[in-house]
């Protein structure tokens, strides 16, 4: 993408007033979007993003330079403007770039670039219909299809240099549903790490009647009670809750600066014996899978928590100097705009051995949240809050009516301890992740489990 | 390569492959931002980006695509996928290429001293304001998060049919998140700015008002779970109108995404009500003489006293509703399609003092914190069940914090069910939805509490 003779050159420079470490990442990324509404393809657009990011180190400290200027002279503005935040002469000199080559786990059978828009659209009419189509009160259904090559360059002063594509597509399904002055709206996206293989693979029969099903069901929900209950997540997007209470503080983003409520307690009990929480970047084709992270360090599977005992944290390699750890894989970006933080990839609760069926007889009277809205969480009070798509009341130990409006609350590390029944049927959700370094692509998952006291803030006010 | 003789060899070229009217959107970006984290500078960060988005018209329907290279071997590129894309499109309202609005006003939104602030002095000042808030009280114990920035962007637009526009902005944001700490119980607070007169900025009172956002949250407490009056403090009650402000798009409406259908001229929310929208207010953030397609800007009268008079059009949208473009196509920057945003978007200010609304409540609750609103609120249906922060008041007077809670209830309700609108007009910084939102405080008859 830029010749090696320009990199070394702009290392150089990046280093040239005292800067330990230098690193040039280099982004060209096509992506294609398109939007059918009332089964019309309302919006089709293409692009090419294409950028660099320069990133210095010294000590703690980091700058960071981006630009659209690729030429020569662009990118040694961009390495001048990152060197000037630091003052001093150059310590060390880049060391000599070899490159890696590796085989992705990723692979692709089908690139996004070479497939007619066309076939592309006919699949989002497949879903179209079948969301429409599931009950006369759907009113109106949106199919969005995104897919994105991603080229990317890393190359840094330790002599490391790569080059990485990742491929990614999604389909996104929100169905509406009216009644009166009633609207309810549903939701299903999935998304991977594969090309054109995945949107055509897809079983639009579940997907998209689940869209319509959960809006469909939800004109006819109950105002959510508000107070404490025992509260059952079911499994995949439900990943979402542990994403939020206890994923963002194990990121070295707030754990090295000491904010994180598991800041030093490694090998300490923090959760529930029941829970074992993983982060794994390699699970072949996966949403939030990648081949070398946006550091060009290999993922892997960082096991965070087992049975309920601190086992690690996500670090980038500049808290890695903060903390005296090393990295994990783990660091990220939305873009060449952004300088890599530490971020999860596919995090997930592993199975237990409990049956779904099971968790709820066991359950008098609580809420069951099939479908997870999103949430988020202030990393220093690791206080988190989250939406409830589909739930229903549970009592004696049967799925009652459904209700809606309801949030969760709580706080991260004393809710995980609160987890007393995992299930065996482990699934991954496809979501969005927004934080420091940008929205970047996370699975969430985990089994069918329940919390035996969460906080519900519903419409209805107390029971 | 420069930009206007990219447009020239792009728009010749596109003629020979068959476009009849072109557009060409481009934007240029600068940015410096730094971080302060204990007594340092310890991140840095400068940009300068650039990007251009190719509209035409292929064979009667419009085709899109964008690029961030800006030379001659991205030509092929944006032809070939705007003529697929345009291949692709079922839409029937024919999109147009605009020719140009009668006049625009001859205002300026850059704010050049601005421009003259050194990057040494706003670090400097962030160190000053961290070092303040760090002193300010022993029971703080850090500031976890602590962000400067200093941003100015500018964008023309040239079409075929002659039109050509162009303006600039630029300003200076902060945002510092303080965590305080006593009794073994963990705080934040959090301060957030944004602003076109950096020397406006006073050390002294941002640290005073950061320090106090954590500090006054210490000592929280449970109330039991039940519907109270609660005051919306005029940033959170911007932050909810920003929350719902998509419900005013004719685009959601059109596509049965808002309640508002058919809701014109009828009263949607109590008599004291307005809602403007002032593409000219001079501290205005997403102030501007002309929208994404070119259309001069105006100001609009959205609701006025209770009743609703417009909802925000661009030009497919007013072409479909048979009225005029309200002047509010959006386009978030060259990737992105026209869609349908407010400029700057506010609740008219009522009289009273938020002391004196405090002093009216019996027993209720003040908000000055609301978060989960991207996954909480649901502009559909209007429903909403939101983390918050805030107050209990009893007789009058604040009495304590209030643990984490939640706030539940309906938009269309609430602004149906306020009782007093302060006089305290403020404009929280630009998030999740586009626009630039302000508000007074808020007192509401009624809201669905829950404490944890």
């Amino acid at each position: 993408m830029i010749a090696q003779s320009v990199i070394d050159e702009v290392l150089g420079e990046a280093l040239s007033t005292g800067g330990d470490f230098a690193e040039v990442f280099v982004e060209d990324r096509y992506t294609n979007r398109i939007v059918l509404q009332s089964g019309n393809v309302e919006n089709s657009l293409s692009g090419r993003d294409f950028g660099v990011g320069i990133r210095v180190f010294r000590n703690f400290f980091s700058a960071y330079a981006y630009t659209t200027d690729a030429s020569r002279e662009g990118l040694l503005k961009a390495a001048k403007n990152a060197a000037a935040a630091i003052s001093g002469a150059a310590v060390i000199q880049p060391q000599p770039l070899v490159k890696e080559s590796f085989t992705s786990t990723h692979q692709i059978q089908i690139s996004p670039s070479l497939v007619d828009k066309a076939r592309k659209v006919s699949v989002m009419k497949n879903a179209y219909a079948i969301a429409k189509g599931f009950h006369e009160a759907i009113q109106q259904v949106s199919v969005f299809y995104l897919d994105e090559e991603q080229n990317v360059l890393i190359a840094n002063s330790e002599g490391r240099y790569m080059e990485d594509k990742r491929t990614r597509s999604r389909m996104m399904i929100q169905s509406i549903a009216a009644d009166g002055n009633k609207m309810e709206s549903g939701f299903y996206g999935p998304g991977a790490h594969k090309g054109f293989e995945f949107i055509e693979g897809l079983n639009l029969e579940h997907y998209a009647k689940e869209a319509s099903r959960i809006a469909v069901t939800m004109l006819s929900a109950q105002p959510s009670p508000s107070g404490k209950f025992p509260v059952i997540i079911d499994n995949e997007f439900g990943g979402v809750i542990f994403h939020e209470a206890c994923g963002h503080g194990l990121e070295a983003t707030s754990v090295a600066k000491n904010n994180s409520a598991f800041s030093g307690r490694l090998g300490e009990k923090v959760a529930s014996d029941l829970v074992t929480y993983i982060d794994d970047g390699t699970i072949p084709n996966e949403w939030g899978s990648i081949q070398v992270d946006d550091e060009g360090e290999p993922t892997k599977r960082n096991v965070l928590i087992e049975n309920g005992i601190l086992k690690g944290y996500l670090i980038d390699k500049l808290n890695a100097r903060r903390m005296g750890m090393n990295p994990t894989g783990s660091a990220r970006r939305q873009s060449y705009r952004f300088a890599p933080t530490s971020r999860m990839t596919n995090t997930f609760i592993a199975p237990g051995k409990s049956r779904p069926e099971d968790i709820i007889a066991n359950t008098e009277y609580g809420i069951y949240a099939k479908y997870m809205g999103g949430g988020s969480v202030d990393p220093a009070t690791a206080d988190f809050n989250f939406a409830v798509m589909e739930a229903y009341l549970v009592k004696n130990g049967k799925l009652d009516t459904p209700i809606k409006g309801a949030t969760l609350i709580g706080n991260g590390p004393k809710t995980i301890q609160l987890v007393d029944m995992v299930g065996n049927n482990l699934a991954h959700g496809a979501g969005m992740c927004g934080s420091l370094s940008g929205s970047i692509p996370v699975n969430v998952g985990q089994p069918m489990l329940r919390v035996s006291e969460m906080t519900v803030g519903g419409t209805k006010g107390a029971e | 390569m420069e930009i206007f003789d990219f447009q020239k060899q792009l728009f010749a070229l596109g003629e020979q492959q068959g476009f009849v009217d072109m557009e060409l959107y481009y934007e240029h970006r600068e940015k410096f931002g730094c971080r302060i984290f204990e007594g340092e500078v310890d991140n840095y960060e400068s940009s300068e980006v650039a990007g251009i988005s190719f509209r035409g018209l292929y064979n009667g329907k419009m085709g899109y695509a964008f690029t961030e290279k800006i030379s001659e071997d991205s030509m092929d590129y944006l032809l070939e996928n705007a003529k697929d894309n345009a291949g692709i499109i079922d839409d029937e309202e024919g999109e147009e290429i605009f020719a140009g609005s009668e006049s625009y006003r001859d205002l300026s939104f850059y704010a050049g001293p601005l421009d003259q602030v050194t990057i040494s002095e706003i670090m400097q000042f962030g160190l000053e304001v961290e070092k303040k808030i760090l002193a300010f009280d022993k029971r703080v114990k850090t500031t976890n998060y602590f962000m400067l920035s200093r941003s100015s962007e500018e964008r023309q637009l040239i079409n075929s049919k002659g039109l050509q526009l162009f303006d600039k902005q630029n300003y200076f944001g902060m945002y510092v998140s303080v965590v305080v700490e006593d009794a073994g119980q963990v705080k934040t607070g959090s301060y957030e700015c944004i602003t076109k007169d950096f020397h406006s900025l006073n050390a002294d009172e941002i640290a005073e008002k950061a320090a106090k956002e954590a500090l006054d949250q210490l000592g929280s407490r449970s109330i039991s779970n039940k519907n109270y009056p609660v005051i919306l403090r005029n940033d959170m009650a911007a932050t909810m109108l920003q929350t719902f402000s998509q419900v005013f798009s004719a685009e959601n409406v059109q596509k049965g995404r808002s309640r508002l259908k058919d809701r014109i001229g009828t009263k949607i929310g109590v008599s004291a009500l307005q809602i403007n929208d002032d593409p000219f207010l001079p501290e205005g953030i997403f102030s501007r003489t002309f929208d994404g397609e070119g259309v001069a800007a105006k100001e609009l009268q959205v609701v006025k006293d209770g009743q609703l008079l417009s909802l925000l059009h661009n030009r497919k949208t007013a072409k479909k509703a048979q009225t005029e473009s309200t002047g509010h196509a959006y386009k978030s920057s060259y990737k992105d399609s026209i869609s349908v945003s407010p400029s700057n978007f506010y609740i008219g200010a009522g009289e009273k003092s938020l002391d004196e609304m405090i002093s009216m409540i019996h027993v209720g609750v003040l908000i000055t914190d609301l978060t989960g609103l991207h996954s909480g609120a649901n502009s559909v249906s209007g429903q909403f069940s939101l983390a918050a922060k805030g107050f209990y008041i009893v007789d009058g007077k604040v009495r304590s914090a209030v643990n984490q809670m939640t706030i539940a209830g309906d938009f269309f309700e609430l602004i149906n069910a306020i009782e007093v609108i302060g006089n305290d007009l403020e404009f929280v910084s630009p998030s999740m939805a586009p626009g630039y939102f302000g508000s007074p405080s808020l007192l509401v008859s009624n809201l669905s509490v829950t404490v944890d």
